[in-house]
């Protein structure tokens, strides 16, 4: 049998916790939680094939979605399903064949240096800056690249470093950093230009536990307080999970799902149990399924573990009647489905379509 | 700290204020003069193997020419100075383009508000001042080597010099847009730099049509200037417009070029590869 359910333990409930927090501020709102009226980032029909003939592979097909202001947008999908084309669609840096891109309103075809001075990006992980020069003059050259005088934002600068744990750092050439801090630097110098959408492509490889959630904690700060629209992509669905808002699958080049994660973790009240029992036989199972949903069946030497999905009011129905029977249960685990079930469903669900 | 100097001090474009061209030609400066000084290696080895090089062709000349490679030994330094420059220009464009993409840091000068082709020029020229140090000194070696004495006006040799490099700044940019589209392409791309040589000691005065060709005008122009003496203002205007005009040409040329082959990497997606 396939196990494809995530353990609970006391430390995911802190993230969950998090997450249900912003729930009410996600979605179609901004960060004060009322609707905005121009989204951050707005994608239409965009279309983008490379190849022609029987070699063509299309790699972003048809997307189109809003992001609004203040909010951190997941961009998930398995290798190869085209969430970087997406991005460096979105950024200019890929042509699309179709299809629009608008940054804060402005049409990133028609004007895009008006459009981009409202961007900055982070596509290659620790590697996107100066390693040759010290975090601060990184971090001076690169608000200016993005359009900012430096000057003007070195109050910002400094804090950054601060909030980043890398203020003893800020005048070390980046080369002489550790791969963590180099992934600080890149960060901080991405969020130091003040732009108000940043891509992250995979910001957390290769940090450490304690700087993952370093930059977790920056990311929600700066979108609660300064209105940063976030969209990143990224193989770590812890980060995602505490981080997004909202998440964008992609398979095959296709959006195969846009919601808060908690809409696609399921259904509030909805619990998955495990349940190993030396008694469950062929017939006590039989008669379990009127009962709930069994949604997997394992047999053991001795009995068999079964997964159950019911409401709260079922799952007690289903404790008073395996008591009733007097059915012994060796095991009892809550099993919830994590983002990456959720994700290998959406994009199996997709391929298979 | 209230909420909105938070705001101020760590994100968000409230109290930012907009940087321009001079801001961005100084952080280009800059940025280019802290690794200069910060790592003179790479300096001191290019001023090294220039000095080899010349070492090499003035007494292998002289062994093997005598007396008539010593005539025109002026023509040689000041031939041998502008090639220095044009290498470094060249280099500084084609090879630079590559390194960016390497780094990871191609996109974020793609994505920038001023414009990707604005900033590869501001780069390539603050890539040429530091070039006019190295070559400065490679030239003043030179002349103490060779005991060979020329006419320094420091403005006509700046200006003619720029000028002529300038199109080669031209070159650059082309094969530097050949490079983002073709990526592996740029070591053979390289080998350009070798028909500089060919145009800095072209026969421009005789042929004119060779007056059109980047560097070879403004290489007579500069013989004349550093060999003969011939101030800026000596010049005939027609040569100095001539000088503009090519080194002009070639830009927007390679300005053009580069704007069509990043403009297919885009399409292709492989702008940022390597």
């Amino acid at each position: 049998m396939t196990t494809r359910g995530r353990e609970v333990d006391v430390g995911d409930r802190a993230s969950e916790g998090a997450r249900q927090e912003r729930n009410g501020a996600a979605g179609p709102r901004g960060a004060d939680g009322t609707a905005t009226a121009t989204p951050a980032v707005a994608v239409d029909g965009l279309y983008k094939q490379f190849g022609s003939g029987a070699d063509a592979v299309t790699a972003v097909d048809g997307v189109s979605f809003a992001v609004d202001r203040g909010s951190v947008v997941g961009l998930l999908g398995p290798n190869g399903a085209g969430k970087t084309t997406l991005i460096k669609s979105i950024l200019g840096t890929v042509r699309p064949d179709a299809g629009s891109v608008r940054i804060m309103g402005i049409d990133a075809r028609e004007a895009p240096r008006e459009a981009y001075a409202h961007v900055d990006a982070m596509l290659e992980g620790a590697r996107n800056d100066y390693w040759r020069l010290t975090v601060r003059e990184n971090l001076r050259y690169f608000a200016t690249i993005s359009g900012v005088d430096p000057a003007s934002v070195a109050d910002r600068h400094e804090r950054l470093l601060e909030r980043l744990n890398i203020a003893d750092k800020a005048d070390e050439p980046v080369r002489n950093l550790s791969r963590g801090m180099k992934g600080k630097v890149s960060l901080a110098s991405v969020l130091g230009g003040g732009a108000d959408v940043v891509f992250l492509d995979e910001p957390t490889l290769g940090l450490d536990v304690e700087s993952a959630r370093t930059f977790q904690a920056e990311i929600r700060r700066l979108a609660a307080e300064t209105g940063l629209t976030v969209l990143l992509s990224s193989h770590d669905m812890g980060v995602v999970e505490t981080v997004c808002d909202r998440v964008i699958v992609v398979s095959d080049g296709r959006i195969v799902a846009d919601d808060t994660v908690d809409t696609l973790l399921g259904p509030d009240g909805s619990h998955t149990v495990r349940l190993t029992s030396p008694a469950f036989d062929r017939e006590r199972v039989a008669a379990l399924r009127d009962r709930v949903a069994v949604t997997e069946v394992e047999r053991l030497n001795r009995g068999a573990r079964i997964e159950v999905t019911t409401d709260t009011d079922g799952l007690y129905a289903l404790m008073a009647h395996l008591r009733e029977h007097d059915v012994p249960l060796s095991r009892v685990r809550t099993v919830e489905r994590g983002l990456s079930d959720v994700l290998v469903d959406l994009t199996t669900d997709a391929g298979e379509g | 700290m209230d909420a909105d100097t938070e705001k101020r001090a760590t994100g968000g474009r409230d109290g930012v204020e907009r940087a321009g061209y001079t801001h961005l030609a100084r952080a280009v400066l800059y940025r280019e003069y802290l690794v200069f000084v910060r790592y003179p290696a790479n300096a001191v080895g290019g001023i090294v193997v220039a000095l080899f090089f010349f070492g090499v062709l003035f007494y292998g000349g002289r062994m093997l020419a005598g007396r008539a490679l010593t005539d025109s030994i002026e023509g040689l330094v000041v031939g041998y100075f502008l090639w220095t420059l044009a290498v470094g220009a060249y280099a500084a464009i084609s090879n630079d383009i590559g390194s960016e993409v390497q780094w990871g840091t191609l996109e974020r000068h793609v994505t920038t508000p001023f414009g990707f082709a604005p900033v590869i020029l501001l780069k390539g020229v603050a890539k040429l001042v530091r070039t006019f140090i190295t070559s400065g000194v490679v030239l003043a070696v030179m002349l103490v080597v060779t005991g060979t004495t020329l006419q320094l006006d420091a403005l006509t040799v700046v200006v003619v010099a720029a000028l002529a490099v300038t199109s080669v700044l031209g070159v650059g940019f082309a094969a530097g847009g050949i490079a983002v589209l073709y990526k592996r392409i740029g070591n053979w791309l390289n080998l350009l730099q070798f028909g500089f040589v060919l145009l800095v000691s072209a026969p421009a005065f005789d042929l004119w049509w060779l007056r059109l060709l980047p560097l070879a005008h403004g290489s007579a122009l500069l013989q004349r200037a550093m060999v003969d003496g011939t101030r800026l203002w000596e010049f005939p205007a027609a040569d100095l417009a001539l000088l503009v005009g090519v080194a002009v040409a070639y830009l927007a040329l390679g300005y053009v070029v580069f704007r069509y082959t990043t403009g297919r990497a885009r399409r292709l997606g492989v702008l940022g590869d390597y």
